[in-house]
This record gives C-alpha cells, structure tokens and sequence, in this order.
C-alpha cells in the first residue's frame, strides 16, 4: 500500500543510535531514507534517519479553543458599541471618511469590511511595523515609539533600543551582514556596474553577471539551467501564468503561499486543493480529474500540476517529498516545488528540502526558490530543464516585463552561493549551514521540553509557538520586546482564527548565547501569561523513549 | 510579607482573568464598563441566594424527611 518508487518490499533502515537495526513497516506518514550516495559527514538528517513522525502539529486542550472565542466575542461586542458611538459622534472617528459634499455618491469606504481592522488591529498595532535602524542582524536596533491616543497615531520619541535580539528576520545562515571583508567582491560590483539596471532582462538589462548567477545557481541545483527574477513573490505570480492555461489543473496545497495561489489565479486554470501533507486527499484528486478530465466536457486535461512548498512558514512543516514524487511519476503530473525557506536552510550541504530527502533533483519538474532568506539579498529563480528556462526567458511576464536584478544584490547571492559550495577557498558556508542545524535542534527541543506548543518538523528552521488567545499574543509581543528581544507575532488573517502564533527564525548568526537569553526570557514569560498548554511530557534523555522499543519490550 | 505576596498573587491573576477574557486589548473605561457589568451580575447572584437560601434549605429537609 506505499507508494514505493522502486520495490514494494519494505526498507531496512540503520538507525543512527545505538547502531540496533530496525523493520519498519511501509507506512506512507513514514519517511524512508533513500541511501542513494554516501552523505558528506558531520549532521545526520533528523527525523529523516530515525523515523519519528515528522511533522507535529500537537493541539491545544479545549478550554483554550473557547477561550479563544470567548475572547473574541468580548472584542467584537465592544466593537460594535464602538461602532455604534462613532455613529452617533459620541466619538471622533480616526479612520477615513466621506467628505461631505459627497454624501449623496456612491459610498466610497466600505464600513464593515474594516471592522476587524478598525476595531481589533488598531487597537494593537504597536505590536507590528515596528522601525529598525539597524541591519537586520542576529542582534538590532529598534527605534522606540510611543502612541498617545491608543495606537491611532504613533511617535518617535529619539530614543534607540539597542542591540535588540531579532527572532523574527529570515536569516538563516547570517548572510545579512555588512562586514566590509565579505562584502569587497559586492562593493566592486557597484563600482563596475553601478546599483540600477535601468532596463528589464529582454532589452538593456542582461549583464554578464546575471548569466554568472544563472549558471551558478543551476550548478548548485544539479539541474540543468537556471533563470532569476527580481523580486521573489514576482517569481511566483508572473510565470505560473506562462506555464499554465486555461484546460489546466492545478491542484495546490491547503496552506500555499499568496504568490502561488496569486500566480494560480492570474492563469486561468482550474484549481483544486488538497488537505495539508495529505497523500490520500493528493491521491483521490489526482484520480479523478485523470478518469474524468475536465468538468463539463470530459475532456482530458492538457497539464496537470501539483503546487507544494519545500517549508510551509506559517507551521514550519516540511513537504512529504518521495510520497509526491511517487505520486507525480503514477499519475504523470508536473511537480512544482517552491523552495523560498528551505533553500540554503535545509541539507547537510545547504541545498534544500531535496537534498534532506536525498533525492534527485531531475525528479522535480519546475524548481523555485527566493533569494531573499538564506542568501541575503533579494529575488527568485526558476529552475529546471533547459527547455523549460528558455521558454521563460521569452514567456514570463516578469523576465519581459520586470525590470533586472541590481548588480549588487546579483553579486551578494554569488558570494552567498559560492561559499556555501566551498570555492574560494573557505568553508564559511558549510560551518553556518551546520551550525544553523544545531541551532534549530537546540531551540525545538528546549521549547518542547519547556512543555511550549511547537508545529512543524525537527529540522525546520522556522518555529511556530502557538499562543491561541488574542490578547496573549500581544501581551506576549509586548513583554518579550521589554526583555530586549524581537519577536514576530501572526494573528487571525494569516492564521487559522483559533491559532493565533509566534513565529521565531532561528539563524546560524546567534550564539548559544543569544539563543539561552531567549529561552530564559520564554521561559519566565511562558510562566507570566500561562501559555505553556503541551500536554505531552519530554524526557530529556530522548534514547528512552523511541517508538518501536515498546514493541521488542512486550 | 504574607500580605504583599498575597497582593502580586491577585494581580497575577486579575492579569490572567485581563488575558483570558481579552479585556487587555481594550481602554480602561471599557473594561470600567465590562467588570462593572460582571460585578453587579454577580452581586445579584450573591444577593439571590442570600434571600432564598432559608427556603431552599427548608424545601430540601422536606424533601428528605429530615423534619415533617
């Protein structure tokens, strides 16, 4: 019943501890570890290797779930008599209006829509926006803002919060920096080609360097070509809608990004979803759009593509990957795989959420990563077979139309590139790439051990730390920016309404020094508002309780 | 000693009860106007059972055959 790609037996696995060799049965929620080639030594994959479940998404006891809405309704009541006295001009109204000459118009400003906004976000909003002037180091500075008439209106009172530890900037090897060592390579690209491009790709705007950074990055990939964009949301949205149509299929994870189901959207093509990491919903999809094709004409599909990200950002899960290969070779479907976190984070080379897998990459159809997060500069690339790249390079709407990445952000990825690979000489990137993994595991495990509620995988290295109730996830924002660190705190519209979160981004740049000040300061806060809610109990000694070890007991 | 424990005791949770119930969210005359709400509605309860309470103890020995 498991969507082996090659045998149907099931895998010995050498498990890492103990050096106790394992059956394990062929379970589609179980990884099983493809040993293709010999890993370069050093990190072992986590979950991979040992076969724990990997993606855990504990949920909260009840009473918080009511909470939760309870909570809610109080806000919302009190929000409809707020309402109800701005209409009364009881009370002056801060947002925008009508003039009043225009009465009698269209209205222009619809009331209700904003309601959450008016009436929930504004209330809090000091929470978010928050000024920084500073690089966005594993340490900044903030700049300090007071509000005098509860967060209508904010100002700056001159005062600088220093050295502020940032939880929440996507460093994941530490490459913003301005250390002016590193960065010669990128100051003589600004002095040979200045900052602007002035042009797009097609026309004035195709420098040497940009073919350098192509060839590159498919060089790191291990695929053949490679094309980069500007921007990396752009990357999405501008060529989903060049290799997908109307008569298409795409059939995209439940919590994809806004880019891809932009992109999706702008294509014309149909849409389906399926349940997050859920092989059986993928399954059941895939089978009936091949029996029945399109919905009134039955008619087969012209493509059909399967739209998952490498990590998920909001849980910090990682991707089923050789279930979805299986699935994509069965079935004949295309695979896009959208690597914007985990490329650079994942692997013990930094390669991403394949290498984790250890598989290959010609498997994948249409790679996609961004730039922006491990590498420190800012852009997409698009990568795969040659004849895939070079229809983009004249179909897409962002290589047409876009205008080309500036020289040196261009240079900044192929310093970034060229040291996670190990050329010129120094091994800088893969001791960060190592160290961003100990970091990762360190965290995870004490916030678990410290009985915190954590999404996601072992070896992701965003940390989601549910925090349910709204006003603790404010008053947790507030308490934790007293403690002198900065965190990121989601609510509602980008999350589930009932689980509200803290997203930490562990990076390679914080010492175990930093990461203990944090853990301390969770630690103390955790125990002020009360949201330690895990009801599973770690022992630290983790040999103890491996999952098989009950069944060799009996 | 006792008393000022005592005191960071019941701040702590008049701080929960502020979290829990989001009042933390709102300005203090909104939550002057909700914990009033909630303190007469309990001081009716109180109020309530104190009346009642002889008649309900009565009605229940009845019931038992405590006393006829």
């Amino acid at each position: 019943m498991a969507l082996d790609a090659r045998s149907g037996a099931p895998k010995l696995q050498l498990n890492g501890t103990n050096g106790r060799r394992r059956h394990r049965p062929v379970r589609l929620s179980v990884k099983k570890k493809k040993k293709k080639k010999k890993k370069p030594g050093g990190v072992r994959n986590g979950a991979a290797a040992q076969g724990r479940p990997r993606n855990r998404f504990e949920q909260a006891p009840l009473y918080v779930a009511v909470l939760t809405y309870v909570g809610f309704g109080i806000v919302t009541l009190f929000g409809y008599f707020r309402d109800f006295l701005r209409a009364l001009r009881l009370e002056k109204c801060h947002i925008a209006q009508e003039r009043q000459e225009l009465k009698e118009f269209v209205p222009l400003y619809q009331d209700f829509e904003n309601f959450y906004t008016r009436n929930l976000y504004m209330r809090v909003r000091d929470n978010w926006n928050r000024p920084i002037c500073s690089l966005p180091g594993p340490v900044f500075d903030l700049m300090e803002r007071v509000s005098d008439d509860y967060n209508w209106t904010f100002r700056l009172t001159g005062r600088t919060l220093k050295n502020v530890i940032n939880m929440g900037s996507y460093n994941y090897l530490g490459f913003a920096e301005n250390n002016a060592l590193f960065l010669t390579t990128v100051a003589e690209a600004v002095r040979g080609y200045g900052v602007g491009t002035c042009s797009t790709r097609q026309e004035m705007g195709n420098l040497r360097i940009h073919e350098e950074l192509e060839q590159l990055v498919a060089e790191f990939l291990g695929v053949e070509s490679a094309m980069t964009f500007g921007m990396g949301f752009a990357t999405n949205s501008m060529n989903i809608p060049a290799l997908v149509g109307k008569g298409c299929l795409i059939l995209s994870d439940e919590l994809n990004h806004t880019s891809l189901i932009l992109g999706a959207r702008l294509s014309g093509a149909t849409i389906r979803i399926f349940k997050h990491n859920n092989m059986q919903s993928l399954e059941r999809l895939l089978r009936d759009a091949v029996c029945s094709g399109q919905p009134r004409t039955h008619r087969p599909w012209r493509k059909i593509l399967i739209m998952v990200e490498g990590i998920y950002s909001m849980e910090g899960s990682l991707v089923c990957l050789p279930e979805i290969v299986a699935l994509k070779k069965k079935y004949k479907a295309y695979l896009y795989l959208d690597e914007a976190h985990s490329i650079g984070a994942l692997g013990p080379t930094g390669r991403g959420v394949i290498e984790l897998f250890g598989m290959d990459a010609k498997d994948i159809d249409i790679l996609m990563g961004t730039f922006t997060k491990s590498f420190g500069a800012a852009g997409g690339y698009i990568a795969g077979k040659k004849e895939l790249v070079d229809y983009l390079r004249s179909h897409s709407h962002s290589a047409v139309y876009a205008s080309a990445m500036s020289p040196p952000v261009t240079e900044q990825i192929i310093r970034v590139i060229k040291g996670i690979m190990g050329r010129g000489g120094t091994n800088e990137g893969l001791r960060r790439v190592h160290r961003l993994m100990e970091n990762t595991r360190y965290f995870r495990r004490r916030l678990r051990e410290m009985g915190f509620i954590i999404y996601g995988n072992e070896d992701s290295p965003v940390v989601p730390l549910l925090l349910y109730l709204p006003a603790k996830v404010v008053a947790f924002s507030r308490a934790m920016l007293e403690k002198n660190i900065g965190v990121v705190v989601v609510g509602f519209p980008a999350t589930p309404i009932t689980e509200a979160r803290a997203r930490f981004c562990v990076s390679a740049a914080h010492t175990r020094d930093m990461l203990d000040k944090v853990l301390d300061a969770l630690d103390e806060v955790g125990d002020a508002l009360s949201i330690k809610f895990s009801r599973q109990k770690f022992s630290p000694r983790s040999e103890l309780y491996d999952g098989t070890d009950f069944e060799l007991d009996s | 000693m006792a008393l000022s424990d005592a005191w960071k005791r019941l701040s702590w949770i008049y701080y929960q009860y502020l979290l829990v119930t989001a009042l933390y969210m709102l300005e203090p005359w909104e939550r002057t106007i909700f914990n009033s709400l909630v303190v007469s509605v309990a001081g009716m309860a109180v109020y309530t059972g104190y009346v009642f309470m002889p008649q309900h103890i009565m009605a229940i020995l009845y019931y038992f055959e405590v006393i006829q």
